[in-house]
């Protein structure tokens, strides 16, 4: 049972490190998903790749600036320079 | 599409994927046989390998019977991509030395030190020693099996090509293992992890995408292009991480 858990855990980890970028790349597929779905096919066959792509980078950007920030924090906090 | 171009590309990131997870296991098979004998090392090892043959089985027949055929690229594509992201991050937050970089000497050490109090069986199969090859090779292993799953899983000449490509990492990291004896600290792990990692977004947005109905303007070919936008916005993100930091700060947490 142990050992389930553990690959379930690994599993789930193989995708799932920080939790917003996930829930963010499967925001942009879904948005991408409904865009080609009531656009007209032209728009399309020219757009799904390029609003994909440009929501990705802007995903890595955003979220390593969140940790960036984050870590400045850290950095700063009283509690680390005591230590 | 050029034959040889496709073979590149889908065996190049099961190569250099399989190459950092394999190099991890074999720095536990390696404690394991220095300190608790090479027997039970190598029937963890051979445990793990055959449950890694039956997950590759069960969920590879998963993927291409279960899934519908025009969602098969979109599933294959986010999946791609979640990895792929969690790749990416991960190595971009260690260049930015924000958390600490894969350390296998130190790794080894441990693990030796941990594999020494638990002390040896003097007559019989050694339990510890087998289990912890098992479970290393499994759990690194099941990356792996991933990776050739998924990239090899529109077409069989690609499962081919992926499945190439990590048996050529298995034997140079088996090889180099054999040699040295001693874990392969040499091995630039986090540029492969960063390159594995921008690979593997890539692939994730072009079938995504193409899953979607986009046409590629140059088809297979645009894959090179979308991968040098990552790479390019990838290194951009690690010089504005390390920039965010004080000169000389190395936090070196274990994830933020």
């Amino acid at each position: 049972m142990q050992l389930f858990k553990v690959l379930w855990n690994n599993t789930y980890g193989l995708l799932v490190d920080d939790g917003r970028l996930a829930l963010g790349a499967l925001a942009g597929l879904a948005v991408t998903g409904v865009l080609s779905a009531l656009a007209p096919q032209a728009t399309t066959h020219a757009y799904a790749g390029p609003v994909l792509l440009g929501w990705t980078c802007f995903l890595v950007v955003s979220n390593l600036y969140a940790a960036g920030r984050h870590a400045l924090r850290l950095v700063e906090s009283p509690a680390v320079h005591k230590g | 599409m050029n034959a040889l171009f496709a073979f590149a590309m889908a065996a190049m990131p099961a190569l250099l994927a399989s190459l950092v997870e394999m190099v991890e296991a074999m720095t536990i098979v390696l404690a394991v046989g220095m300190t608790r004998g090479w027997r039970d090392a190598l029937l963890g090892t051979a445990a793990g390998l055959v449950a890694l043959a039956a997950i590759a089985v069960v969920l590879g027949t998963a993927l291409t019977t279960l899934i519908p055929l025009h969602l098969f690229q979109v599933v294959v594509g986010t999946l791609l991509l979640l990895f792929g992201l969690r790749w990416l991050r991960k190595a971009i937050l260690r260049f930015a030395g924000i958390v600490a970089l894969h350390d296998e000497e130190l790794i080894y050490q441990r693990e030796v030190a941990v594999l020494r109090a638990q002390g040896v069986a003097k007559t019989g199969i050694d339990w510890v020693g087998l289990t912890v090859t098992c479970k290393a090779v499994l759990l690194e292993g099941l990356e792996v099996v991933f990776v050739i799953l998924t990239l090899g899983a529109h077409s069989t000449a690609a499962f081919h090509a992926a499945l190439w490509g990590a048996l050529a990492a298995g034997v140079l990291v088996l090889s180099a293992g054999l040699l040295l004896r001693q874990p392969l600290t040499h091995v630039p792990e986090n540029w492969l992890k960063f390159s594995v990692g921008a690979l593997l977004c890539s692939f994730g947005v072009f079938w995504g995408a193409e899953g979607f109905g986009e046409t590629w303007p140059w088809e297979a070919t645009t894959l090179v292009a979308i991968l040098a936008v990552f790479l390019v916005v990838s290194w951009g993100s690690v010089r504005m991480v390390r920039r965010m930091l004080p000169q000389g700060a190395h936090i070196a947490v274990r994830n933020i």
